[in-house]
């Protein structure tokens, strides 16, 4: 499903990405870990289109579709999805309104019909329902003044109702509170099936005790210096980076 | 040298065309009270230089060159139906070229709730002659020297008025010999009484001048709401002068909608003189091509726990322009006194343009005041967030723009005037097709 071949990427000319191989087939869960600064968001972003990084090298395909030449929306259109580390408060736009524009705009380029709107209403209540969210996050501007954990869940709502076949969530469990984490890993799961894939971002073994990673790789200074199986995080957590990562 | 000599000319024209108004329209004595005073005072003002402290922003040296016309009242006019609001049907007062239209005006729905006369009370001379002595803005004086007469609204004690009244200002146009339009109100809003206007200014073609004063009483416990949409033509220049005087918790709250034009000047001048007294004030213009709307506004706060509230918005696209310019004067002894005063552009071209100058000047010390002022783009971050969801780019920026914009429609309290802006002021944030 997505390729990544020796990615090279930075900003303003400073590499950040350097060297990044990566291969995520349908239905595979990855896990991406390494400290902070060491380019997980950088290359979830990359991924979803952010107009500030630079490509230097290297090749991105997904569903062998040349990744990097498609804008923002088309990939999303095309399903990646990525969760926010820091989403972003659009203070004016309706919540509501806005999950239902988005939903619309995958509908209308698949050929299909705009939903009505009471149907869309109905289908939001239910996905708003399985995360624990209160109605009233319907009437609130997208983000405006949400707190942590819940522009979390909310990045997690766009996504149930965007159904993208590549997820990439960067530190979703971060904010969360326990009951919250469990809520919203449910409603991760519920979504994944045998044709979908996911990149978990995270800084943390709990969040992959909910949802199981079938890889987990280390990222370091802009390289994967290590890849294992889900004892990987278990020995991140217990023992640090030090003892994979580099001197220097 | 030049200069002065141009100056003079300018002004002298003026006086000329003044000579030849009063021998057309032989205004009563109230009336040529009122015409004597202004005029002197606009020969003490004269029009502004470049550095003149209210209309630093502003250049309005084309308008005072400009060889107007004073009105013919006998212009006939119709199709005035589609700027009545619904729900204003039997609650309007029409001004055709800047005079009080009988036969197009409306009152059926509010002849019992509201006073609507020519001014002829000395008491409201003496008024208007008080606020004459200290008014500095020129174009202000102006409009009195020309007005053909003085409409004064009046509102008695606890009177509620049950629908809105709308005030329709449509100027003919004429570009060939532009005229000049100075239609005046006194409103006197009593004791208790409650009252919504809709102000809307509107041109049949470019071509003229509409220089508007209105002067506000609103007494004791009265409650004002004052919507205003400026849509004229772009050739059409467009000048207000808003002066409102608020006692004891009175509340008058406002909300501007400017189109702009060639040059849209709005001036508020509010004195909160009795305690416990309230303004607000919000205003958005949504500017194109070389568009102008520029905001003027002095807040007096004379009298402790009063409450002032502006929020202005502007977005301004290709070489459009605005300014606010704005100043909340807390008196001494003007203690707890509430007051803040936030401008926000939204700039979406390199050629636009917008001037910013809050200004809170404080002599009491026990108070609450905020200003700010921002000039930004459209959110880069914002941007991306909206398209790694699906939206085109040029539907996520319509979005932002119009979200940004809508804010300050949404405050409006007639859902006619919200439905109309929807389809004009903000339908002009329309990325069109590149
Ligand atoms: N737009 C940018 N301009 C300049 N530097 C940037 C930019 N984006 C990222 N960087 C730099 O690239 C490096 C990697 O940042 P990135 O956000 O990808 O780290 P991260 O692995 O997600 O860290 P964390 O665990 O703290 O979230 C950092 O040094 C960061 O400062
Ligand atoms: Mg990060």
């Amino acid at each position: 499903m997505l390729e990544i071949k020796d990615l090279h990427a930075g900003v303003d000319g400073s590499e950040i990405i350097k060297g990044i191989s990566l291969s995520v087939n349908k239905g595979e869960i990855h896990a991406i870990m390494g400290p902070n600064g060491s380019g997980k968001s950088t290359l979830a972003k990359i991924l979803s289109g952010h107009p500030a990084y630079e490509t230097t090298a290297g090749k991105v395909t997904f569903d062998a579709k040349d990744l990097l030449e498609m804008d923002a929306e088309e990939r999303s259109i095309a399903g990646v999805f990525m969760g926010f580390q820091y989403p972003v408060e659009v203070p004016g736009v309706n919540n509501a309104e806005f999950l239902r524009m988005a939903h619309n705009a995958r509908r209308v380029s698949a050929g299909e019909e705009e939903i009505d709107p009471l149907d869309f209403d109905e289908l939001l209540s239910e996905k708003m329902k399985t995360l624990g969210m209160e109605k009233k996050y319907k009437e609130r501007n997208l983000n405006d003044g949400f707190s942590g954990g819940e522009k979390k869940k909310n990045e997690i709502l766009q996504m149930a109702i965007l159904e993208p076949k590549l997820a990439i969530l960067d530190e979703t469990d971060s904010g969360l509170d326990i009951d919250a984490l469990r809520i919203v890993s449910e409603g991760v799961n519920k979504l994944r099936n045998n044709n979908n894939a996911l990149i978990l971002i995270t800084h943390y073994q709990r969040l992959l005790d909910y949802i199981k990673p079938d890889f987990v790789h280390v990222l370091s200074k802009g390289k994967i210096i290590k890849s294992g199986d889900k004892s990987l995080a278990l020995e991140l957590e217990s023992q640090g980076y030090d003892w994979i990562t580099p001197v220097n | 040298m030049s200069d002065t000599l141009e100056k003079l000319t300018e002004e002298t024209a003026f006086l000329d065309l003044h000579k030849n108004f009063v021998e057309e329209n032989k205004p009563n004595s109230a009336l040529s009270a009122i015409h004597e005073s202004a005029l002197s005072r606009f020969e003490v003002l004269g029009f502004p230089h470049s550095k003149h402290e209210m209309y630093t922003y502003v250049n309005t040296k084309k308008l005072a060159a400009t060889a107007f016309a004073v009105s013919s009242p006998s212009e006939k006019i119709d199709l005035i139906d589609k700027h009545i609001y619904s729900g204003c049907e039997n609650s309007c007062l029409v001004f055709v070229n800047g005079v009080l239209d009988q036969t197009l005006s409306r009152l059926q729905a509010i002849e019992s709730s509201v006073k609507i006369s020519s001014l002829e009370e000395k008491d409201d001379v003496d008024t208007l002659l008080v606020s004459l002595e200290n008014e500095n803005d020129v174009f202000a004086c102006l409009a009195n020297a020309f007005c053909a007469d003085v409409t004064v609204v009046e509102i008695p004690d606890k009177g509620q008025v049950a629908v809105p009244i709308q005030v329709l200002f449509v100027s003919t146009g004429d570009t060939s010999r532009p005229e000049m339009h100075s239609p005046r109100l006194l409103w006197k809003v009593g004791k208790l009484a409650e009252v919504k206007v809709i102000e809307k200014f509107v041109g049949m073609q470019e071509g003229y001048f509409t220089n508007m004063v209105q002067d506000w009483k609103v007494a004791e416990g009265a409650g004002v709401i004052l919507t205003q949409v400026q849509s004229d033509p772009f050739g059409a220049w467009n000048f207000q002068k808003t002066r409102v005087h608020i006692k004891r918790n009175a509340r008058f709250h406002s909300a501007n909608a400017s189109s702009g034009s060639v040059l849209v000047h709005n001036h508020f001048e509010v004195r909160l003189e009795e305690e416990g007294a309230e303004v607000i004030l919000n205003g958005v213009s949504v500017l194109k091509g070389k568009e102008q709307v520029h905001n003027f506004i002095r807040i007096h706060h004379e009298a402790p726990q009063c409450i002032s509230h502006q929020h202005f918005k502007n977005v301004i696209n290709d070489e459009g322009r605005s300014s606010f310019d704005g100043t909340v004067i807390v008196n001494q002894g003007a203690q707890l006194t509430n007051a803040n005063q936030l401008i926000n552009n939204l700039m979406l071209s390199d050629d636009c343009h917008a001037d910013n100058k809050p200004n809170l000047m404080i002599f009491a010390d026990d108070v609450k005041c905020a200003h700010g002022a921002t000039i930004g783009q459209i959110d880069e971050e914002q941007l991306f967030y909206l398209q790694t969801r699906g939206l085109s780019k040029k539907f996520a920026k319509e979005l932002l723009t119009r979200s940004f914009a809508e804010s300050i429609v949404q405050t409006i309290q007639f859902p006619e005037v919200v439905k109309e802006l929807n389809n004009t002021l903000l339908k002009k944030l329309e990325v069109e097709n590149v």
